[in-house]
């Protein structure tokens, strides 16, 4: 799976957990872009994302990425370990 | 009389800003009563803590540690669905049996009390409506102290002549009670509520955040109505939803919590629920973020 495919991915579940029809994220994208993507919905959406890709996160790596990019790179190396 | 909140909100902001900030935020709209009764609280913990050659520093450090086991558990909980203990046996283990566990995360709990908006309303909730419910009673009992807050707020709003008692099964928190509420006018009991005898009757029982802490939480609620003289009131809080090292029953949602008052036998006299966060109810119910809840319940006749 390549990056785009993963940010295809993790676009879902963002849209499941915010309620957010429309929403389109890329590895840009930060918390600061997305509406309700705060410290409570942060928590939801990685768990999302561990469900969906089948990997864990331990708490240093959940409260460390920047952006979408940064969690796509780590979900790519999890997964091709 | 030092404004303590403010010292304890700078300190946090020396380690932890956006905690600082988050807090500042919660407590801006609470009443003016907030910053009396936190103050007059916190200035009894500081002479606890001075008595035993600590400051608030230490007490500052223990809150953050707590902190960061909450947010550690918040994550397992997310992933999981469940505490990550669920037996007596496990917690004994891993927190009432590690002195240093109990240390910090008893003496975060005493801080959070006034910090975190939500347990101000709960305590605000209690000391606006125990008058009317403990209605002319004789004695008062509180099972499992704690810090001894509530407790502590009684004892300002009640007749001097009522007969106050804290049981707790833990020696470090009866101490911890018996040190910050610092009055000769408590009967502390170092004992399990189920040694209790039936003679023991009381207008008003409180018991604050234990349910969660046991794997029968029925069995208890039953025990207490023992304890309850006919037209007693019992005041009680326990949450929804909150991951803490040494919660083991997990209450899901309120309508969990007011059943099992049902099936003990009990009515709801009034209630109050307070979500951890600002948030909606919606928001926090998809979220499973911590909802609290308090009532004042009395024996179906």
């Amino acid at each position: 799976m390549n990056i785009e495919e993963i940010i295809t991915g993790m676009n879902e579940v963002f849209k499941d957990v915010l309620e957010i029809d429309d929403l389109s994220i890329n590895a840009d994208t930060t918390a600061n872009d997305v509406e309700d993507w705060d410290s409570i919905n942060h928590i939801i959406i990685v768990v999302g994302i561990e469900k969906r890709f089948n990997v864990k996160f331990n708490s240093d790596e959940i409260h460390a990425f920047k952006n979408v990019g940064e969690m796509a790179d780590t979900i790519k190396l999890k997964m091709t370990a | 009389m030092k404004n303590y909140t403010e010292i304890l909100l700078n300190k946090i902001d020396e380690k932890n800003p956006g905690h600082a900030k988050k807090l500042r935020d919660n407590t801006a709209d609470l009443d003016a009563d907030y910053a009396i009764t936190g103050n007059l609280f916190f200035e009894k913990y500081e002479n606890y803590l001075l008595s035993e050659s600590l400051t608030l520093d230490f007490g500052i450090d223990c809150y953050l540690k707590m902190l960061e086991d909450m947010q550690e558990l918040r994550i397992k909980f997310i992933q999981s669905g469940s505490y990550i203990n669920t037996s007596f046996e496990e917690v004994e283990k891993s927190v009432y049996a590690n002195p240093e566990v109990m240390t910090y995360h008893m003496h975060g709990l005493v801080l959070a009390q006034f910090l975190w908006f939500d347990q101000y309303e709960r305590i605000k909730f209690f000391r606006e409506n125990l008058i009317r419910h403990f209605n002319h009673g004789r004695n008062y009992l509180e099972i499992g102290g704690g810090h001894g807050l509530y407790i502590n707020e009684a004892m300002k709003l009640l007749p001097a002549q009522t007969q106050f008692d804290l049981v707790d099964i833990s020696e470090s928190s009866l101490l911890l009670a018996k040190g910050i509420i610092n009055t000769a006018n408590i009967n502390y009991y170092l004992k399990n509520i189920f040694d209790f005898t039936n003679e023991d009757q009381y207008d008003f029982v409180t018991i604050g955040e234990v349910l969660e802490h046991i794997e029968n939480p029925l069995a208890l609620l039953k025990k207490i109505s023992n304890h309850l003289t006919e037209d007693g009131v019992c005041y009680i809080t326990t949450p929804v939803n909150a991951p803490m090292i040494d919660h083991i029953y997990l209450f899901n949602n309120e309508e969990e919590i007011r059943a099992l008052f049902r099936e003990a036998g009990f009515d709801i006299v009034e209630e109050k629920v307070v979500i951890s966060e600002k948030i909606t109810d919606a928001k926090a119910r998809k979220a499973k973020v911590p909802v609290m809840y308090a009532a004042f319940i009395k024996k179906v006749k």
